[in-house]
């Protein structure tokens, strides 16, 4: 039948241009590891299966019988948080686009009937949208990029996360570390408080010297009731980022060491370019609309060609139809598709310029992390090496006075807090760096998010 | 004080030093050799083997400076220059003295000798001599700018004068005084009276009253300090460095003390009376005279007291203002007296691990602990209070030092005699059984007599 002649035609037309669209095995995943690979060394999990889960919950279980350090408290994230697995389902949505892309649109059947008395009018037509066959694998190719964009920054959000994790990971730990001192200096300062009390009831000391003991006392209660405050926080946003509840969470007692050296910028500017996911995601983007932009252009006078066997019966009911072909198409009459092209060149062009724009900031940010890195290397240094060693240098040196009766126990009590302090100052510099050190690898990555900053 | 009265030990710098660069071989070789002592302990009397006879005095922590005679001049070598002084065992300083010592040597003459002094200055600025207390002719004086030119860093100048009266006298700097005295420049001058039996004594002692202010750790004074000093010394010796002084029971001794501090100190023995028989400018008559067991020497004054010493024993002669009888010590520490701490030392020591309690029964138990357990102090510093005698801690430091009254001493015998022995029956001792109950004033009044009532202000109603 000459109908169906034509559509098959169409289909096999069609097949040849574009080839058939299926869904792969991996369903984009693989890339995905691969990439993320490439920058951290923890696994990534979609579990989509009940047994894929179960594999899951027993690695999460293993994970937690020791206590976390910055890269298995990654790992627990990546693993569990619920985020990073909606985001894996966006890679299946972009493929089923890709799919949908390769698949011709549905023939369509009109029907036209009229009668008047006895008089008949019949047109049946099973027209098909030819044009479609010219713009398919255009479109796949879109479809097959922007694919392609959807695993790159599905991939960031894979780092994405591990940086927010580790950024909160070593928030806690420090928090923890400072909650502990700040107990410290609680108690002692609540002894010293308790020693004024003793002097005054003793007769050997007036209410003045009372009050100013006691109210580093009331400081040191506020000191710790923040620093209890900031703990609870910075263990809440790792948990949210863990999907686990804080009970479950011990995490080791110090923060890493300082690395013995650190490294030159030029060793991070140089790979930046070939890492960034989000340039590489932009610039398939920016691809992508290039197509776009051409389809466009090819397809700036027409919106639809339709084409399929028609049959008109006209008269009686009895007489024949007439078979033909029923064929339609837009007439660009009013719109000469001029608008659609400027809206595709001018969305085009604002990707170019955003592309340019993000590779400079690419650049500037990670000039930026740098600095910020090798300055907080240099301070949590100068404190672990100088500033620390000299306090509590100052402190014996006060202890051997209390002891030849030259200072107040007082007076040693402050020196102790001040070298308290020295301590704590180091453990937030520490802390700074690798928060610092991390926004850096995340910079040679991508944007990093505000988070932690 | 194993080496107590050890040998006179000079070491003897003829032509050698800063002097040999700045004055000519010829020059040099006219002056008399430069002696120079190392040790800080008392030095035997120096026997006068020419000139006129007199009786020599004992510096305390000291010692005399040898002279030569030149055509009838006695020619004396005063060289200031940077010394280090051991202020006691454990703690030295970085003063400034005369020939290796801080205060000089003490300079001895008879009533009428021609004097000839040669002082060279090998400090980093000018200096002078001024001989305290002395009549010498203006020139002499040696205050700088008003009757001499100072004498500038490596220069030697010359002074001149007959030891016209005999007494107690001191010499000190004229020039900069004030960094040059708080930095120990100063010495003891006795001009022995012509007739060696006028007030003879047997046994006559000098020293100088001087403080400093070394921070504990450091090394040198602080110069600007004014009266919060912490070091109390004699000759730059505080207790336990400050030698015994030694008689035979019936001596009759002269101790000669001049004030270079910035204050008052009343110099109190144990056991006598003594009579002010001397001050610096010249000898009491024996009418005026009066017993004592203290006698207070104001700032820039000189007093030789005498007694016969017919008590045998350790007795105590010492400052009467009793932080002058203590080493460094913290004066704005609070008082800790009746404040237990003990129960508060472990939450302490979670921030200062060394921490130990003191202070609650008083400051006395420093010395305990200091002997309990190893409770380190500063680099170069005195405990506070220290010392030991037979029955225990002494507790005591700077101007504090024992006379020791011993029969059959031999004469000129200054060694120490060690803890006195007591007879039988003349040492205090502890009371066994119930003590009675003290008389009260009123049995009503108990309890305001034992207890300490406070009474807080309310208001200001009485205002």
């Amino acid at each position: 039948m000459k109908f169906f002649r034509i559509m098959l035609t169409c289909v096999s037309v069609s097949l040849a241009l574009g080839g058939c669209a299926t869904f792969s095995q991996d369903g984009g995943f693989d890339g995905v590891k691969k990439t993320s690979a490439e920058h951290i060394k923890q696994e990534i999990v979609w579990s989509k299966t009940e047994a894929e889960q179960k594999a899951v919950a027993d690695r999460v279980a293993e994970l937690l019988k020791t206590p976390l350090n910055a890269d298995s408290a990654v790992q627990l994230a990546l693993l569990n948080n619920k985020d990073l697995q909606a985001s894996f389902y966006q890679l299946g949505i972009s493929e089923a686009d890709v799919v949908q892309a390769g698949r011709l649109p549905n023939p369509k059947f009109s029907m036209l009937y009229a009668r008047n008395d006895g008089d008949y009018k019949i047109e049946q037509a099973l027209t098909f949208n030819i044009f479609s066959l010219v713009t398919m694998p255009k479109m796949l190719e879109i479809e097959r990029s922007n694919f392609e964009k959807t695993k790159r920054s599905v991939a960031l959000d894979v780092l994405n996360l591990a940086h927010e994790t580790r950024l909160a990971y070593f928030n806690a730990v420090a928090a923890n570390e400072r909650l502990s001192y700040s107990e410290q200096v609680k108690e002692s300062a609540e002894a010293s408080a308790e020693l004024a009390n003793r002097m005054v009831k003793a007769g050997n000391w007036n209410a003045l010297e009372q009050a100013t003991e006691q109210s580093f006392y009331a400081e040191a209660i506020v000191e710790y009731a923040n620093s209890k405050n900031q703990q609870t926080s910075a263990h809440e946003a790792l948990s949210r980022l863990l999907a686990l509840p804080l009970d479950q969470l011990v995490l080791e007692k110090r923060l890493p060491d300082l690395p013995q050296t650190i490294d030159e910028l030029h060793a991070y500017e140089k790979t930046a370019f070939e890492q960034r996911l989000d340039l590489q995601a932009m610039r398939l983007e920016t691809q992508a609309l290039a197509k776009q932009l051409g389809l466009t252009k090819t397809t700036r006078f027409i919106n639809v060609l339709e084409i399929g066997p028609a049959r008109v019966l006209e008269g009686r009911r009895g007489d024949p139809y007439k078979k033909g072909v029923d064929i339609s198409f837009e007439l660009p009459l009013f719109d000469w598709g001029s608008a659609k092209v400027a809206k595709a060149e001018a969305t085009y062009m604002q990707a170019v310029n955003r592309t340019a724009q993000l590779a400079i900031n690419a650049q500037s940010e990670i000039r930026e992390a740098y600095s910020r890195y090798q300055t907080n290397y240099e301070v949590a240094k100068h404190y672990r090496d100088e500033i620390v060693p000299l306090r509590k240098k100052v402190l014996q040196e006060n202890q051997l006075r209390y002891n030849g009766m030259l200072i107040s126990p007082f007076e040693l009590f402050a020196n102790a807090r001040a070298q308290v302090a020295s301590v704590n100052s180091y453990i937030a510099t520490l802390n700074e760096f690798w928060l610092a050190e991390t926004a850096l690898q995340m910079s040679l990555i991508g944007s990093a998010s505000k988070e932690g900053k | 004080m194993n080496d107590f009265l050890s040998r006179r030990n000079f070491f003897k710098l003829a032509g050698a030093g800063i002097a040999a660069s700045t004055v000519s071989k010829v020059a040099m070789a006219a002056l008399p050799e430069i002696v120079s002592a190392e040790s800080a302990n008392t030095q035997t009397p120096l026997h006068p083997d020419t000139g006129r006879p007199y009786n020599p005095v004992v510096t305390l922590n000291g010692w005399s400076l040898p002279w030569r005679m030149n055509n009838g001049v006695k020619e004396f070598h005063l060289v200031a220059e940077p010394v280090v002084r051991e202020i006691a065992p454990g703690m030295k300083a970085h003063l400034w003295g005369y020939n290796g010592q801080s205060p000089g040597p003490t300079i001895e003459v008879v009533e009428g000798d021609k004097v000839r002094i040669f002082v060279t200055n090998r400090l980093p600025e000018v200096t002078s001599v001024h001989w305290h207390g002395q009549p010498v002719p203006n020139g002499m004086d040696g205050v700088s700018g008003l009757t001499q030119p100072a004498i500038a860093p490596g220069k030697t100048f010359v002074y001149e004068f007959e030891a016209k009266r005999a007494g107690s006298f001191m010499y000190h700097p004229h020039a900069d005084e004030m960094t040059q005295m708080a930095m120990g420049l100063m010495g003891s001058w006795v001009t022995h009276p012509k007739n060696p039996k006028f007030m003879p004594v047997d046994r006559d002692f000098i020293f100088l009253l001087n403080a400093y202010d070394i921070d504990p750790g450091s090394y040198t004074p602080k110069i600007n300090t004014m009266l919060d000093f912490n070091l109390w010394t004699w000759n730059s010796r505080a207790f336990p460095g400050i030698d015994p002084l030694v008689v035979r029971k019936n001596d009759r001794v002269r101790i000669r003390v001049g004030n270079l501090t910035m204050t008052n100190h009343p110099i109190h023995l144990h056991g006598h009376e003594f009579q002010v028989t001397g001050t610096d400018g010249g000898w009491v008559p024996p009418t005026a005279r009066w017993p004592e067991v203290t006698t207070d020497i104001g700032v820039g004054q000189m007093r030789a007291i005498e007694f016969v010493a017919n008590n045998p024993g350790d007795w105590a002669f010492h400052c009467h203002k009793s932080h002058h009888t203590m080493n460094a010590m913290g004066h704005q520490v609070p008082t800790l007296l009746g404040v237990q701490q003990g129960d508060l030392v472990d939450k302490i020591s979670n921030l200062v691990p060394d921490y130990m309690a003191m202070g609650e029964t008083g400051m006395a138990e420093m010395s305990d602990m200091a002997a309990m357990m190893p409770m380190p102090l500063p680099e170069n510093t005195l405990p506070m209070m220290t010392g030991k005698g037979q029955f225990g801690d002494v507790n005591m430091g700077g101007m504090f030092s024992t006379l020791k009254v011993r029969e059959g001493l031999a004469k000129g015998d200054y060694k120490d005699p060690g803890h006195y022995q007591f007879p039988k029956g003349t040492l205090a001792y502890e009371f066994v059984g119930d003590a009675p109950e003290p008389p009260r004033q009123s049995a009503t009044d108990e309890k305001a007599a034992v207890e300490v009532q406070v009474r807080k202000p309310t208001g200001h109603a009485g205002h």
